[in-house]
Formats: C-alpha cells, structure tokens, sequence
C-alpha cells in the first residue's frame, strides 16, 4: 500500500515536472502591443465636375498586433513653405465622403487582425452647386488605444495614417493657373553692410533657394529646370522635382541635379550646387505649369573665388619671404 | 523492372516532400522589397477615350480622365514599390511606480517606411495631461525653467529632480533640431488647451526605415497624490502633398 501511494506521488511529481519543462520549452514570449499600419496611395489628386461622383479603393494594412480601426476624413491646410500639413479638426467644404463598403463605415470601428489588409472603398462627391475651387483633405486609418494593464502610470499611444486627398472642383475644367516666383536667389551666410553678398570661395556649396507662389483657386504643379550656366558658357541643367503647389499658398520648388527624387538633398534649399566655382556664374530657372499654361523665368547670379587658397598660398609665400629673409639673407656686419 | 519502380518512387518522393513556394521579401545588402508587390505596369497608356499613366506598386496608382473627373493617384515622379507606413513599438507606456524626485522615463520607437510617400511628417499631441480618474494631474514640464524654460516647439534641459512634470525627448532620425541631447526635452501640446500638434519626425527625403526613440519621462513633487496616471498621445504620420 506505502508502495502504491509511493508510486503515485512520483507520478505526480514526475508530471508537474514535465509540464513546467514543457511551458518554459514552448512558451510564445509577450511582447508589448505594436502598432504598424500602411496606407496606399499616399495621395490623390482629383479634378471632378460639380454632380460627379468617384469612388476610389484604398488599402489598409495591419503588420502589427491586431488593431481596432476608424477611418475618417478632416480636412488639411499647407503649414509652412517646405510641404508640411496642419489637419484640421473636422471636415470644411462641399466634398461628400462616405465608404462602398457593406460592412464598414466611416467614423465606425472596425477590427484589423495581423497581417490582414482592409480595402476602403471611397466615394467621393462633388454636389451639383459646388463652388469652384480647392478643397484639401486627410483619409486617416486611427487605432483605438488599449488600456495599461498592468495599472502603473503613463501614458498609451493611439496611432494614425494618413493619406491627402486633393479635390480641385471646376464645371468648366478650367484650372486657374496664376503662379509667382517670389524668391530665387543663391543663399550666403556671409553679410557686407547689411546686404547679402553673392560672393563665394570657389569650394563652397552654394546653396540656392526658389519659392514659387500660387495666387490661383487651385493647385499648380511646376515643371521645368534650373540650370547653373558659366564663364564659358557651360552648362547644367537640374530638373523640377513636380511637387504640388497648393492654392493660396507658397512652397520651395525643389530641383534635382541627377533628376533622382531619390537622392538626399538639403531641405530647406531647392538644390545646393556643389564643385569648384571660378569667375561670375548666371543661374536661370523656367517652370510652366502644364499645356497651355504661363512659362515662369527668374535669373541670379553668383561670383566664385578660391580666397581661402589664395590665402594660403599668401601666407606660405609670406612665410618662406620671411624665413628666407631672416636666415638666409647675408650678414650685413660680416660684408662689412 | 527494378529501375522503373525506382523512378516512381523518386517521383512519387519527390512529390511529396517537395515544399511549398512561398512569397518572400527580396532583399539585399542595397536593397529590400517589401511586399514584394512588383508589378511591371509603371508608364504611360493611351487610347483614343483615356489616358492612363501610373507608377509601379501601388493599388490605385494611375490618372485617368473621363467624362466629369479626372483622378490621379500616388506622387507620379517616384517609382518606389515601399508603401507608406508608420509603427510604434510599444503603445503602452510604462512609466512604472513613481517615486517623488526620482524621474521616471519609458520610451517608444517610432519607424516610417514612405518610399511612395515623398517626404512625410510624424506629429504628437496629448489629449490632456497625465491624471488620475478623481483628477489629480501631472503638469507638462517646464523642464529646469529660467533660462532652461522649455515650451510646446522649444527643447531644453530638464536635469533637475526637482523641476517636475512629464515631457518627451527625441533621438534619431529626421528629429527636430532642438532635441541637441538625452537631456533636452519638450512638453506634449494639449488638445484640451487648443494646442497644435507638434512634428516630432519630417524629412523631404523619400527614404525607408526612419527610426527615432521617444523617451517619455516624468518627475512628481512628494505633494503628489497617488494614483493612476494616465493620457493618451496621439500620433498622426501623413504624407506630403
């Protein structure tokens, strides 16, 4: 009987062990909720005529934990010259938005698994009597922020994406193209009296800034090149990057010198001219606006010198007048 | 005979240990395909009733005209098959037991994949400050205050534990400039003081992989009344336009 109850206990025992073995082998570790969603198309540009309709499909996707999402519109404003965005806290203008989806709903929640895709199916319209003009707004996926469970303090993350919609009304699908070069010089830190100076050294990166304005009711979208022409006429041209230039508002033009957007540029200059620089150089822009519409010219200058070389040489030559003079030179007292 | 049952068996075992071809990201030491969504249709179509030029990747990328619209869909100068997308690694901030004098800090990372996207923006805003259910609040810190007066757009020193309140630093990529250091910080704009959001990531550069850490931090006056902390910082990454 000992025996029997004996067996038993180790059995147990024996059990408990491997169950612990088997949970510290195979247990999946907890690690803190992530949130990581994608939107596409980043943006939409849309010319629609008052009483139209359009529906476009967006998709949302969740690589994260599983999300619970709301999809919502606000409208958006330019925020500075560089293509930042300010949202704005509800919808403004005649543009209507609802989903074609039969199962969800805009401002309604719905659940997102992980590694799921959502597809929002968008309408948009335009009602009859729409006024001409722009209207700016932001489709957002946000998530529903979970409670800490743990009880301590701090603070829990809600995260959105976004993706700009640009609605340009017309009923006669004329679009209003007034564009204004309001800025195009090379930028120099240095100051004579007050006044910029285009002077360089023949080293330097040479900065240069233009600022297109758009006094139209609707977006403009430049196109077109920088070039830096010199002494000799030699030339290069940098291509517009068409970034859109939103009505009513200002935004620095940027140029690519390889026509690679990809490439890394500085961003608060529409392109830096980089090489050695001698002698006075012209830098011509044109942009036009698309078929038929007004070509923009603008024109600097900047004059280039290796003073920081010339410098150098005066000092060396200076030096080896001096060490020659004071070491080398004869002795008066032994000629005499 | 032998060697014909042998070949059927090959097959027959080849058959069925062969594994299943699968999706996977391409990559490389230069470059990673995400999603590996490569369709080849980027470029310009034309008929006689539409017009159609789209960039490569993109579910709706395209312009198209018709009676009454016109669409145009994704930034048309980039071919990037990278979507736009944002993660936060953690989104329950744990800044633990607090303890008077004794700042607190957690942090969270923040990543932006945007090589459709063409230049981006991450803003913050708090929808209130951290408080308790019966309302006792943290305030927003002023970091170490006098000349280290720090404010919604301004990052300065908060060193001091005995400068209090709950604020943020920032580190890595495409930051505001005034995060010079761990020990400069910001305090959160307040929805409920009508506050703007502030950007806490941007770059004009399409890119992938952004990464910043914000670190959340909090120091409170042995005066403060216990209990549960809590708010909610909203994070909005958007596109350019």
């Amino acid at each position: 009987m000992k025996y029997l109850m004996s067996n038993a206990k180790n059995k147990v025992v024996v059990h408990l062990l491997l169950l612990c073995f088997l949970c510290l082998m195979f247990h999946r570790p907890v690690s803190a909720q992530q949130i990581s969603l994608s939107i596409t198309p980043p943006i939409l540009e849309l010319v629609i005529k008052p009483g139209k309709s359009v529906m476009i499909a967006y998709q949302v996707s969740n690589q994260g934990d599983p999300v619970i999402l709301t999809a919502k519109l606000v409208s958006f404003e330019p925020r500075d010259n560089f293509g930042k965005i300010r949202l704005k806290d509800g919808i403004e203008g005649p543009i209507r938005f609802e989903l074609d989806n039969s199962d969800i709903q805009l401002e309604r929640p719905f659940f997102l698994k992980t590694g799921a895709s959502q597809q929002l199916l968008l309408r948009i319209r335009a009602p009859e009597g729409a006024a001409n003009g722009d209207y700016y707004y932001t489709l957002l996926a946000e998530t529903t922020p979970v409670d800490n469970i743990d009880g301590t303090a701090g603070p829990k993350t809600k995260a959105s994406i976004g993706s700009n919609i640009l609605v340009t009304v017309t009923d006669s699908g004329v679009i209003d193209i007034r564009p204004k070069v309001v800025l195009f010089e090379v930028i120099n830190k240095l100051k004579m009296f007050n006044q910029k100076i285009k002077i360089f050294d023949s080293f330097d990166k040479i900065p240069l800034v233009l600022i297109v304005e758009n006094k139209g009711k609707n977006l403009i979208k430049p196109e077109g090149k920088i070039s830096l022409i010199g002494n000799f006429g030699e030339r290069i041209d940098y291509p517009i990057i068409p970034k859109n230039i939103l009505s009513e508002s200002q935004r620095l033009v940027e140029a690519s010198s390889s026509a690679n957007p990809l490439e890394q540029r500085e961003t608060s200059y529409s392109t830096v001219f980089s090489g050695f620089f001698i002698g006075q150089y012209r830098v011509t822009t044109e942009i036009n606006f698309g078929e038929s519409s007004p070509t923009l010219f603008a024109k600097t200058s900047f004059f280039a010198f290796p003073f920081k070389l010339a410098a150098v040489l005066f000092l060396t030559v200076g030096l080896i007048v001096f060490i020659v003079g004071r070491f080398f030179a004869p002795d008066s007292k032994e000629q005499q | 005979m032998k060697r014909v049952i042998l070949s059927i068996a090959f097959v027959v075992a080849f058959l069925i240990l062969i594994t299943p071809i699968t999706a996977i990201d391409m990559e490389s030491s230069r470059f990673k395909i995400e999603s590996a969504n490569t369709s080849s249709a980027a470029g310009n179509k034309a008929s006689t009733n539409y017009k159609l030029s789209d960039t490569i990747g993109q579910v709706a990328a395209g312009e198209f005209s018709s009676t009454g619209y016109v669409v145009k869909a994704g930034f048309q100068y980039i071919n990037s098959v990278i979507p736009f997308r944002f993660t936060i690694s953690n989104t329950n901030i744990s800044l633990g037991n607090l303890v008077p004098n004794t700042p607190s800090t957690a942090t969270t990372t923040l990543t932006i994949y945007f090589g459709s996207a063409g230049q981006y923006q991450v803003t913050a805003i708090e929808q209130g400050p951290l408080k308790t259910l019966s309302g006792n609040s943290i305030p927003d810190t002023a970091c170490d205050g006098g000349a280290n007066t720090c404010s919604e757009s301004s990052a300065k020193t908060w060193s001091s534990s005995s400068a209090y309140g709950f604020g943020y630093n920032m580190s890595g990529n495409d930051i505001p400039v005034d995060f010079s250091n761990s020990t400069y910080y910001r305090p959160f704009p307040d929805t409920t003081a009508a506050e703007s959001p502030a950007i806490v990531m941007s770059s004009n550069n399409v890119g992938s992989n952004r990464q910043s850490t914000m670190t959340f931090k909090s120091n409170i006056s042995p005066i403060q009344p216990a209990g549960n902390y809590q708010t909610i910082i909203n994070f909005v990454a958007t596109p350019s336009f």
